[in-house]
């Protein structure tokens, strides 16, 4: 009898553990990869208004959609119509040395570093599907 | 958590290879100063063409008796001591956060060859452990430091794995995988792990005695 | 003589225990204070980077148990292996900052001087190449030192010392031992001379003393052939005519150095070209390899022939010619120290298919062949160790009888002795002769002349 009570509460917790993983990540949205030709990782977990709310950027949106300009950045200015891969190349150029990779790399880890806060390990962000 | 996480892989790393190197450069400084205090003849009989000669006998695979007196542990010894360098060196996660940091970067391996190839060198130490414990006349050579010597290799490919694969705990085992990669990176000048070094050069004195006055092959 | 042993350790029970009264009585005058002084001195002030790499280096995988002949004759005893021998002798010594027991000096004679040949095998096993066998060296100069040298061995060691010749030959013995097979070897040949200390003589012709000893058969073989070959040849009176050195193998380097400087000295003054040498492994590797060094010559300070090379110079110069090629089968034992050694190996065989109609090789061969299990001074360690030596050269004998051969050439007489005795302990069909004995068996015995 305490078997089979067992066997059920068993069996409840992994049917509940497995829903649950189904589900959360199915919410999860991320970065738009499609650039990349092969990506060998997943595509970076990210939810836009989630992010912005939790760092409270108030809709500055320069402090990432930054503008450089001779390689210099253009205060206030933001680039939010714009893909990040119109000037970030897959392979560095004479005109932008930060490749698209790295441009998204540093983009988040640096200002999570900075601010203790946030995703700064590969498999944080490159989540194993 | 995050100053920790930058440290062990910003500076910490530096740091290793910074006393790999001293390490290394300490080492090499006491042997040639042991050579030229005690047994400077050995300048007289090291000879480059039969050092090269040597060096390169014993890195055709199976080219030496020896190693074909017990293949399966040369050959899966051959196949891990290259994969030791290769995995972590042409990573591309490795390669990736080096770029970052300093704008190197180069030609990098697939992920899933990557995994395979990882799994190929933990089988190895898996092998080596059980060599050592089955085979009698290399467990009556072994010491517990043998043993401890496999565990710190093993530690960081077992980790990245792992962590690779996210099975659990993943902060931390990204965090044991750094830490244990530095920990053999410090340890290498000072523990048997400098045969990666001396090794050349011991095999090379033997090369150039066999080849230079014994005129007699060593392989 | 057992309570001299003070020690807590059990004595380990072993088919191989031997008394061997130079051992016994050695421990007997010893004290800790003299054991850890002797080895700390000889593994800190006599050693340097070699020694220190080596044992930093090894990663103890064990690659180097199947070169040695030993450790495979006795079903593969881990104990026996190349690396398990240094972790019994060495390793324990360093391990116990020299402090080690009376009894772990018994096992560590036992393994240096009668369970290695210090044949070099080992260190082409070894990826790293490290020498092994210049760890046992090491570990018999720390026996020489501590005076627990085997009795036989000493003794030809005390007799170097005396005599500068292994066999206790007075000089006037050695002169009349030459002139007597002159006189023999007259009675065939008209006009052959051994000549006695010619001066400017192209070669100085250079034996052991055993050949004098028991086998001045030998002497006469060489004086036919240098006879028949028309050779401007000597032999010198003097101390300094005996190549063979077992101080080079006890560890007592300071003899050893001596008397491979007496014998270079002696060509020196006799003005020679070259010294040619009989057939024998040890003595080429005392003047040729160690005795050479340890006075401070890195090679040879005078042209040194072994008695292969000079043969083979002889048998395809034309100068010494086959009469008729020797009939039955016959196998080629490589010597370690001349094979090995010196390379020596593809002219041995050159030589046996010259003179030979039927050669089957012995394998391993060249310089993977099985030691002898006489080398390196094992067999001067004289009749205490003889059992134990025919265990351990099981491997040997196998190989032997594997070839089938009637005949078993062996150039060195380490060796020969060494076969001799495996092939009477194991009751082998096999006879066991030199190239000498076969070259003079064979050839042409008419002088030569420049254009017949």
């Amino acid at each position: 009898m305490m078997k089979l009570k067992r066997l059920i509460f068993m069996s409840a917790v992994i049917l509940i553990i497995t829903a649950f993983y189904a589900y959360s990540r199915e919410e999860i949205p991320t970065i738009d990869n499609i650039v990349f030709d092969h990506p060998q990782r997943s595509a970076a977990v990210f939810d836009h208004d989630d992010h912005n709310e939790k760092a409270m950027l108030e809709d500055d949106c320069s402090i990432c959609h930054h503008v450089y300009e001779n390689k210099k950045l253009i205060k206030d200015e933001s680039s939010e119509d714009y893909l990040c891969s119109e000037c970030h190349f897959l392979k560095p150029t004479p005109e932008n040395a930060i490749p698209l990779r790295m441009a998204f790399h540093k983009q988040c880890k640096e200002c999570h570093f900075e601010s203790n806060k946030g995703p700064v390990l590969c498999g944080e962000c490159h989540i194993k599907k | 958590m995050h100053s920790f996480i930058n440290f062990i892989m910003g500076p910490m790393v530096w740091i290793s290879f910074l006393i790999f190197f001293i390490g290394v450069i300490f080492r090499f400084f006491q042997v040639i100063k042991l050579v030229n205090e005690r047994e400077n003849f050995i300048y007289t009989y090291m000879s480059f063409k039969y050092s090269f000669r040597s060096i390169f006998a014993w890195l055709i695979p199976f080219l030496p008796v020896s190693t074909r007196k017990s293949p399966v542990f040369y050959g899966i010894s051959y196949v891990f001591h290259l994969l030791l360098f290769l995995i972590p060196i042409f990573l591309l996660s490795h390669v990736a956060l080096l770029e970052e940091s300093m704008q190197w970067s180069w030609f990098t391996m697939n992920d899933a060859v990557a995994d395979i190839l990882t799994l190929i060198v933990i089988f190895s130490l898996l092998f080596f452990i059980i060599r050592r414990i089955v085979v009698p006349e290399v467990n009556f050579l072994t010491k517990l430091s043998d043993f401890g010597f496999i565990l710190i290799v093993a530690l960081p490919f077992v980790t990245g794995f792992l962590a690779y694969h996210q099975f659990f705990a993943y902060q931390w085992m990204v965090i044991v995988h750094v830490l244990s990669g530095e920990l053999m990176i410090i340890l290498i000048p000072f523990t048997r792990f400098f045969h990666m070094f001396m090794a050349p050069f011991t095999r090379a004195y033997t090369g150039s005695e066999f080849g230079s006055v014994r005129h007699a092959k060593d392989w | 003589m057992q309570e001299t042993l003070t020690t807590n350790e059990k004595p380990e029970s072993n088919k191989k225990d031997v008394i061997d009264e130079g051992v016994e009585k050695g421990l007997a005058r010893l004290t800790p204070e003299k054991i850890s002084t002797v080895i700390n001195q000889v593994l800190t002030k006599e050693t340097g980077a070699r020694f220190k790499v080596y044992v930093e280096t090894c990663m103890r995988c064990g690659l180097c148990a199947d070169a040695c002949s030993i450790f495979l004759s006795n079903d593969r005893d881990p104990k026996l292996s190349p690396a398990g021998k240094v972790k019994q002798t060495i390793l324990e010594m360093i391990n116990k900052k020299g402090k080690v027991s009376k009894q772990l000096l018994k096992d560590v004679v036992r393994i240096a001087h009668t369970e290695c040949n210090v044949c070099k095998k080992c260190s082409m096993y070894c990826p790293f190449g490290i020498d092994i066998a210049y760890m046992m060296t090491l570990v018999r100069r720390i026996c020489h030192k501590l005076e627990i040298t085997p009795l036989y061995i000493q003794d030809t060691v005390n007799s170097h010392s005396a005599t500068m010749n292994q066999m206790w030959v007075k000089e006037d013995e050695w002169i009349d031992t030459l002139q007597w097979q002159e006189e023999d070897a007259r009675e065939e040949f008209e006009n052959l001379r051994i000549p006695l200390d010619k001066d400017g003589a192209d070669i100085m012709y250079s034996v052991i003393a055993p050949e004098p000893k028991f086998q001045a058969g030998l002497i006469y073989q060489t004086a036919v052939i240098m006879h028949a070959a028309g050779l401007d040849w000597t032999m010198p009176s003097t101390p300094g005519w005996d190549n063979s050195n077992m101080a080079m193998f006890t560890g007592d380097f300071e003899i050893s150095g001596r008397i491979a400087r007496a014998h270079y000295e002696t060509a020196t003054k006799l003005h020679v070209k070259k010294i040619v040498m009989g057939e024998c492994g040890h003595a080429f590797r005392s003047v040729y390899d160690v005795g050479n060094r340890w006075v401070g010559w890195a090679m040879p300070p005078v042209d040194l022939v072994h008695a292969i090379d000079f043969y083979h110079d002889l048998l395809t110069s034309g100068r010494i010619k086959v009469k008729e090629q020797y009939k039955k089968t016959v196998t080629l034992h490589d010597p370690c120290n001349v094979s090995r050694g010196r390379g020596l190996h593809n002219k041995a065989r050159e030589i046996v298919n010259i003179l030979c109609e039927s050669f089957i090789e012995m394998t391993p061969n060249r310089e993977h062949n099985y030691c002898c299990g006489a080398g390196g001074g094992v067999i001067n360690c004289g009749p205490p160790w003889k059992g134990s030596r025919m265990i351990n050269n099981r491997e040997k004998k196998e190989q032997l009888e594997r070839t089938g051969a009637q005949v078993l050439i062996a150039p060195c007489h380490n060796c020969h002795s060494g076969l001799e005795d495996i092939v009477h302990h194991y009751g082998l069909k096999m006879e066991i002769k030199f190239l000498g004995d076969i070259i003079f068996e064979v050839m042409e015995k008419t002088i030569y002349q420049k254009d017949s």
